[in-house]
């Protein structure tokens, strides 16, 4: 409903427009010929505008003045302005008086094409970067109906190009930093640039993919993490695990502890999971055959990795694969084989997986803020406590030197979370978001998943 | 034995087929018509249909005497239930009064099949089921009767010896004492392998100590007798010691027994049901039933004895629901008409009797054979006839509880009551899904040693066995006719019946081709595949329904019943729509076929299982 009545309004408009076109075009002439003298035009109804705006882009790098009280600095850059206004914090508001000092400044908003472009570089800084009301405001800063095509020809050809180039830069940006365009934006556009523009063309590309793709990931993780590492811990496992049995124990809360040396001691934290599934095949398993703690092995939360550590066995031999054999008294009910000497067809046989590698079995998992035997031990002998075949098994421990210092639960800023992919990207960024994919399907996790 | 009738079966069966023809004729001094047998001896192919045993044709009866007999338990028993029996009251206070008790008692229907040497009633089968017809009129007293002698005291019966038969079935008998079965523990329903009661034989080897806790005992409170299965150690031929199960006659007098509180159930409230514990319960040896080790076969006999009557309950409760909402529906008026003028009224009736005839006559066919001398092992047709007649029983009580609309929902009528009631039938003694299980199984363990050496030919490509094969094919496409005997000049069915005859002919031909496809697509791993299971067991069923009701309406005509044509309008409305529903299966079961949504049906429950939910969003949900 909303929408429909901003379009309506948006029509009325579009009449006055037509009825003033013919007394701007008169004079038109008159304008380009006194440009040179400095008087700006008097409206902005005008197609030949487009020079004006044409040349503030060629003249950015010019001292042009265009504002009686800052002459000297206002076009050198609008990081400047930023700079200025918010000298001490840099919020949202802050960065909402910026424009509202713009948009003020002058009624024809002159230069609007290069505030825009200055504003997107600083959203980051003032951390509006995901504001979907910050980016509505700046679209706002476009003059209204002045680059809505009115003919034929323009519409075919690409009107306004800069303009319409800007336009589309603010909404690439809103891609990727995630942000999902709202009515008000549509109704912004279609009153800057038109029902058929360019940035129209992009706000419905984005309306089509940002939902469909919003769902997408069927394990999807929190915005905001929890700052707690054992919250933290738990997440990182149970997402791993994918089991819905399986439980959480956390074996050892982090602190620190002076002894009477006077030495102080920390207790890492761990925090351990297994499943009944795994408690059962640990008890199988042969004590003769050893166990291995493996690890670390990271695992990517949005921004920030964490590493965890395994309990796992090899694959057994297929010699020593011993199949429990038929018991004709087990059901009371009915026979659980049957007598034939026939196998399935192969034409029915689709048993073959070519994801059904044999791979060992994993026992348990776990994560500690200090990756080393000596705590891993601890875990193992928690572990001991529900599996008593631990204490029979030999347990290996295959460690590699894990970058201790990017432990994510010691991270001191685990909140942000999306990187935008874009091409101003910088190069490591690229690389982590590469990496991020490829963890999403680890084979331990895949294989918990499935 | 009798324990050992399952095995029997596999071993003594067949033969007993090949040869039946002239069997058949020396027990009966009838021409042996068989649908099975002719359709065995003629086309050996249709070896399935040995699941039917030989004798579904002619329909067994009663003699004149025995009619009488019965006739001369039933009429008190009816009288008793219509006006000593507060079917309300066992409801609500969820008890059955003692005067009542007392009242079965003096009936004699807590032996209604205890030989009369041992002062039961010593009926037959069919008589039992007969009066189960009536008993089932309350659900309380019916389980309460079941508990006690379909299962409780049946492991005696039919394996007990001489001594332990004495000592405990007259009492048993009069109901002076009152048994339970206890086989069900809380990490053990048909599996027998997690049965945690042990049984441990004392120093002096006099008696068993037993330990564990039975969960859901019917009669549990206050059960005086209970047959108890439990682990004992048994020395196996290699001389390896290896836990096996036995069945033991263990007296709540022994000590150590106790009772827990009794559970509130959905329905059958008046029964009771509760936890039963023994703590170092002394039983002495002699009470063991059967061998010790031998409680596997013990509880697979009960379980399977137990099964047959529930088709005659069945049909029983829906005549009793017929007559109160014909009542009802003859009765109200609106739009100035009587509900019984109402097409969509007319059709519940329609089902309603069409349920009762065909649970009538699976269960007095299948109560009939085992009467029989010879072949007393009619396992697989008491699971179907359980099957049907409580899914059967299920749709019609809700049918007749629609009829009144909203009163029916009421507590002022019984239907509410029966609803409950009846809910019971499709878990207890087997759940329908187990139960399913058990006669597809059975079926295709049949169907597979007749077939194996033929698809084993036609899969190492042996020229003859396929032609033929592919010759049959065509045959069938051309719809050539198809005649196992049931109609013609020697024919069992009567020519009324031809039509239905032809169908189910028809379907018997149709599904030994396809049993035979399944086992060459499947092989032994057919009993992985649940869904196909399913539908075969399905398909058997209503072949023996389809069986039952012919032989049942071409006996009274030829015999002149009252409404037979009744019986044959409905048995030919049956049929027809079997034979359609057994299509549509036998079309699924075919490879590739469009109809068969099993993969989609899997992926759906595997997605929800996964997430132990509903995984859909809201309808109300957004994105933007």
């Amino acid at each position: 409903m909303n929408c429909a009545r901003c379009l309506l309004r948006l029509q009325s408009p579009g009449i006055l427009a037509a009825s003033v076109r013919a007394a701007v075009r008169r004079t038109a002439q008159h304008q380009l010929s006194t440009v040179p003298s400095g008087i700006t035009p008097h409206t902005t109804y005008s197609q030949t505008l487009r020079h004006f705006h044409g040349s503030t882009a060629l003249s950015k790098s010019q001292a042009v003045p265009t504002d009686q009280e800052e002459k000297d600095k206002s076009l050198i850059t609008y990081d400047d302005l930023f700079e200025r206004v918010a000298r001490e914090t840099k919020t949202k508001a802050t960065f909402n008086r910026v424009v509202d000092v713009f948009c003020n400044r002058d009624i024809r908003r002159r230069g609007h094409v290069e505030f825009i472009y200055a504003a997107l570089k600083k959203m980051t800084e003032f951390g509006v970067e995901k504001d979907l009301t910050v980016y509505n405001k700046l679209l706002d800063v476009f003059p209204k109906e002045v680059f809505v095509p009115r003919n034929f020809i323009q519409r075919m050809f690409n009107h306004y190009p800069r303009q319409q180039e800007c336009g589309v830069q603010l909404l690439e940006q809103m891609e990727n930093y995630g942000v999902m365009p709202n009515m008000d934006t549509k109704v912004l556009i279609v009153q800057i640039f038109g029902e058929k523009g360019h940035p129209m063309r992009k706000f419905q590309r984005i309306m089509y993919w940002f939902p469909k793709f919003k769902n997408a990931n069927p394990f999807p993780i929190p915005r905001q993490l929890p700052e707690d590492p054992v919250d933290l811990a738990r997440l990182c496992l149970t997402r791993i695990a994918n089991d819905l049995d399986s439980k959480v124990t956390v074996h050892q809360t982090p602190c620190s502890d002076i002894t009477e040396s006077g030495e102080e001691v920390t207790y890492p934290l761990i925090v351990g999971i297994q499943s009944p599934d795994q408690m059962e095949l640990l008890a199988r398993h042969n004590p003769e055959r050893p166990v291995f703690v493996e690890g670390p092995f990271p695992l990517w939360l949005r921004k920030n990795c964490v590493y965890y550590y395994i309990l796992r066995a090899d694959p057994l031999p297929p010699d020593q694969k011993v199949e429990l054999p038929y018991d004709p008294e087990r059901s009371f009910y009915f026979p659980l084989q049957l007598d034939l000497d026939l196998d399935r067809d192969l034409g029915d046989d689709d048993s073959f997986d070519v994801d059904d590698v044999d791979e060992g079995p994993v026992f348990a998992m776990c994560m500690t803020s200090q990756g080393n035997q000596a705590t891993l031990n601890q875990w193992i002998s928690g572990l001991q406590e529900n599996n008593p075949v631990l204490g029979l098994v030999p347990t290996l421990f295959r460690l590699e030197a894990g970058p201790a210092e990017l432990l994510g639960v010691s991270d001191p800023d685990p909140g942000h979370g999306y990187r935008p992919g874009g091409a101003e990207e910088t190069q490591t960024g690229a690389e982590t978001e590469i990496v991020v994919e490829e963890e999403e399907v680890h084979p331990l996790s895949q294989r918990g998943k499935q | 034995r009798p324990p050992c009738a399952l095995l029997l079966r596999g071993g003594l069966l067949v033969p007993c087929c090949y040869g039946a023809a002239s069997l058949c004729s020396a027990v009966t001094g009838r021409p042996p018509c068989a649908l099975l047998l002719r359709g065995g001896l003629l086309v050996p192919c249709y070896f399935i249909l040995f699941c039917f045993q030989a004798e579904c044709f002619p329909y067994p009866e009663i003699s004149n005497e025995e009619l009488e007999e019965i006739n001369s338990f039933v009429a008190p028993v009816e009288k008793f239930f219509a006006e000593d029996v507060d079917s309300k009251r066992i409801d609500h206070e969820a008890k059955i009064p003692p005067e009542t008790l007392n009242g079965l008692k003096e009936l004699g229907l807590f032996g209604i099949q205890v030989p009369e040497e041992y002062g039961g009633l010593g009926l037959s089968n069919t008589m039992y089921a007969r009066l189960g017809e009536i008993i089932s009129l309350d659900g309380s007293i019916a389980v309460t009767l079941a508990a006690h002698q379909a299962i409780g005291l049946k492991g005696l019966l039919i394996a007990g010896s001489e001594e332990q038969k004495a000592k405990y079935l007259p009492k048993l008998a009069s109901g002076e004492h009152v048994a339970a079965f206890c086989l069900t523990e809380p990490g053990s329903g048909s599996d027998a392998a997690s049965i945690q009661t042990k049984a441990s034989l004392s120093e002096d080897g006099k008696t068993y100590l037993l330990n564990g806790s039975k969960i859901w005992i019917s009669n549990g409170g206050f059960a005086d007798v209970m047959t108890v299965f439990a682990r004992t150690e048994v020395v196996g031929e290699d001389g390896v010691k290896k836990d096996k199960i036995s069945a033991f006659i263990v007296e709540r007098a022994f000590g150590g027994v106790t009772s827990g509180k009794p559970e509130d159930k959905l329905g059958i409230r008046g029964s009771n049901t509760c936890e039963v514990s023994f703590d170092n319960c002394p039983v002495p040896v002699e009470n063991v039933i059967g061998e010790v080790g031998g409680g596997f076969k013990v509880a697979m006999n009960i379980l399977n004895s137990g099964r047959f009557s529930m088709g005659s309950a069945g049909a029983g409760m829906i005549k009793k629901l017929i007559e109160m909402t014909a009542e009802y529906a003859g009765s109200r008026r609106q739009f100035g008409k009587h509900l019984s003028e109402f097409g969509m009224i007319q059709e519940k009736f329609a089902v309603m009797a069409q349920n009762a005839f065909v649970m009538e006559s699976m269960a007095y066919l299948t109560a009939g054979m085992m009467d029989r001398p010879g072949l007393s092992d009619c396992s697989l047709e008491a699971a179907m006839v359980k099957v049907f007649s409580s899914e059967g029983g299920w749709v019609c009580v809700s049918e007749a509880l629609q009829v009144l609309g909203g009163l029916g929902y009421t507590k002022n009528y019984p239907y509410e009551r029966y609803l409950r009631d009846c809910r019971i039938l499709l878990i207890f003694e087997g759940t329908n899904e187990i139960l399913r299980m058990y006669i597809a199984l059975t079926g295709l363990q049949y169907a597979g040693k007749v077939f194996t050496d033929k698809i084993k030919k036609m899969k190492k490509g042996n020229v003859g066995v396929v032609s033929e094969m592919l010759g049959k094919r065509l045959g069938e496409m051309f719809g050539r006719s198809r005649d196992l005997g049931l109609t013609g000049t020697d024919g069992v069915v009567h020519p009324a019946l031809a039509d239905s005859a032809k169908k189910l002919e028809q379907n018997v031909v149709h599904f030994g081709s396809t049993v035979e496809s399944l086992l060459y697509r499947y092989g032994k791993t057919i009993v992985d595949e649940q869904l196909i299971l399913k539908r075969v067991a399905d398909i058997l069923i209503n072949l023996y329904a389809m069986t039952a009701v012919l032989s049942r309406s071409s006996r009274s005509i030829s015999i002149g019943l009252r409404n037979h044509d009744h019986e044959v309008l409905l048995a030919n409305t049956f049929c027809t729509d079997a034979f359609f529903k057994n299509n549509y299966w036998m079309t699924q079961l075919q490879k590739n076929s469009l109809e068969n949504q099993d993969e989609n049906i899997k992926k759906i429950a595997r997605q929800v299982l996964e997430k132990r939910s509903y995984i859909c969003s809201h309808p109300l949900d957004r994105t933007f």
